[in-house]
């Protein structure tokens, strides 16, 4: 199966094209013995797949929630003061924290670092609008580098890989949450990618997201974390956050011990 | 019973056989599926109020998983040696299934059992849950792109795996 629609194939037979998608896909089957084949096979599979039965959650497991869900709602209830001894005091204190912690790790983290996406997102475009693109023009890290001394408030990985595909076009400084962030503008083709760095203030950053299109990969070297912005590929971006990585590493074995 | 305990019941614990079912695929080590759900529905709970609205099952879903990752790797840390992520026992039918039911059933369950975890789960979204691609997308946090072309994949992996049992999709 080398034809170019298998994955629209699949995504047809999925329910997930609109209208219009879908009738151009019909089109093409119309002439497409291998993706008419392709189609009747997801077809059959999906049919012997859901001869599995559904299991049901075990009714000890709805009592155990229950009862969880129950002492929940008591606790928050009855958050009174009352006369304990010390060592349960100390000890609901401290499962009170480690389920604060968890509540902040897994509720209020990623909802702090959405802020940071959109400051990103907006600076990627602002760069792209104007002349702002780049502050000191030199494909030299051993210019970039240095020029980011005093003007930024890390001091980042460096190069070009223009042997690779990511030639460096420059750097410039933006402001990001009111920290002086470096920006290295790496062009891949036609497409512009923004790496930013700034300190790791060890906010919960997600791995990748996007906003209206554009791709943003983070990665953290050591107390430094890195986000690269653009509509290349995941895999290009992927290819570049390696290559830094790899740069950052070397930097790191030849500092003196 | 308070009111977001009622509104907890019906947007997330409806869902909740769905989410054990989920859990069970992920791994099927004796009391994996109980101790998962159970800490997620108590996150799920907490963390209730700051949920947006949306679709609360691939909520669930996601917060389901995250507590399966957390659980393999504390599990992985204690462990001396790295635990075979492989290792998958197909869930047991419980004793409600008819013989029939469960033969064809175990069958599934053993092809779906020799699939990597990414493509197996990814394969238990769509075709028994049927989520659609976006749904998916958010409980395994990976572009749509992605469920597509993984999606693909695990389906081009479990045929190859099927023609290698005869019998089994006809």
């Amino acid at each position: 199966m080398n034809c170019t629609e298998v994955l629209r194939v699949h995504a047809y037979f999925d329910g997930e094209l609109d209208a219009n998608e879908a009738a151009s896909l019909e089109q093409h089957l119309g002439g497409c013995a291998g993706c008419q084949a392709l189609l009747a096979d997801l077809e059959r599979t999906r049919e012997a797949l859901r001869r599995a039965p559904r299991t049901r959650a075990p009714a000890h497991l709805r009592a155990r929630i229950d009862a969880l869900l129950d002492s929940e709602a008591a606790e928050s209830r009855s958050r009174v003061w009352r006369a304990r001894p010390f060592w349960w005091g100390a000890f609901a204190g401290l499962v009170t924290s480690a389920a604060a912690v968890l509540l902040f790790m897994f509720v209020l983290l990623p909802a702090a670092s959405a802020p940071l996406v959109d400051e990103l997102f907006a600076a990627h475009l602002r760069s792209l609008s104007g002349d702002h693109l780049i502050s000191m023009i030199s494909s030299d890290q051993h210019t970039v580098k240095p020029w980011f001394a005093g003007r930024a408030d890390v001091s980042p990985t460096v190069a070009d890989f223009a042997a690779r595909g990511f030639p460096l076009a420059g750097g410039r400084v933006d402001e990001l949450s009111g920290r002086r962030s470096a920006v290295m503008v790496y062009r891949h083709g036609a497409h512009v990618i923004n790496v930013f760095a700034w300190p790791d203030d060890a906010l919960a950053l997600p791995r990748t997201t996007s906003r209206r299109g554009y791709r943003l990969l983070f990665w953290r070297i050591g107390d430094v974390a890195y986000c690269a912005v653009s509509d290349a590929a995941w895999s290009e971006l992927g290819t570049l956050e390696d290559l830094v990585r790899a740069q950052g590493a070397a930097e790191q074995h030849s500092a003196p011990r | 019973m308070t009111d977001k305990r009622r509104r907890f019941e019906a947007q997330v614990l409806s869902h909740l056989d769905a989410a054990y079912r989920f859990a069970r695929w992920l791994s099927s080590a004796p009391g994996h599926a109980d101790d998962v759900v159970q800490d997620a529905v108590l996150r799920a709970f907490r963390g209730f109020d700051a949920f947006q609205g949306g679709d609360a099952r691939s909520w669930l879903f996601a917060i389901v998983r995250n507590c399966h990752v957390t659980a393999m790797t504390q599990q992985q840390r204690r462990a001396w040696a790295p635990l075979d992520s492989e290792e998958f026992v197909a869930p047991q039918p419980g004793p409600e299934e008819d013989a029939l039911q469960r033969d064809a059933s175990s069958t599934v369950a053993r092809l779906l059992a020799a699939l990597p975890a990414e493509h197996r789960e990814v394969l238990v979204l769509r075709e028994f849950d049927e989520m659609s691609y976006g749904d998916i997308a958010r409980v395994l946090d990976i572009p749509i792109g992605t469920v597509m072309s993984r999606l693909a994949r695990a389906r081009s992996a479990l045929k190859a795996i099927a023609a290698s049992t005869p019998g089994v999709f006809p």
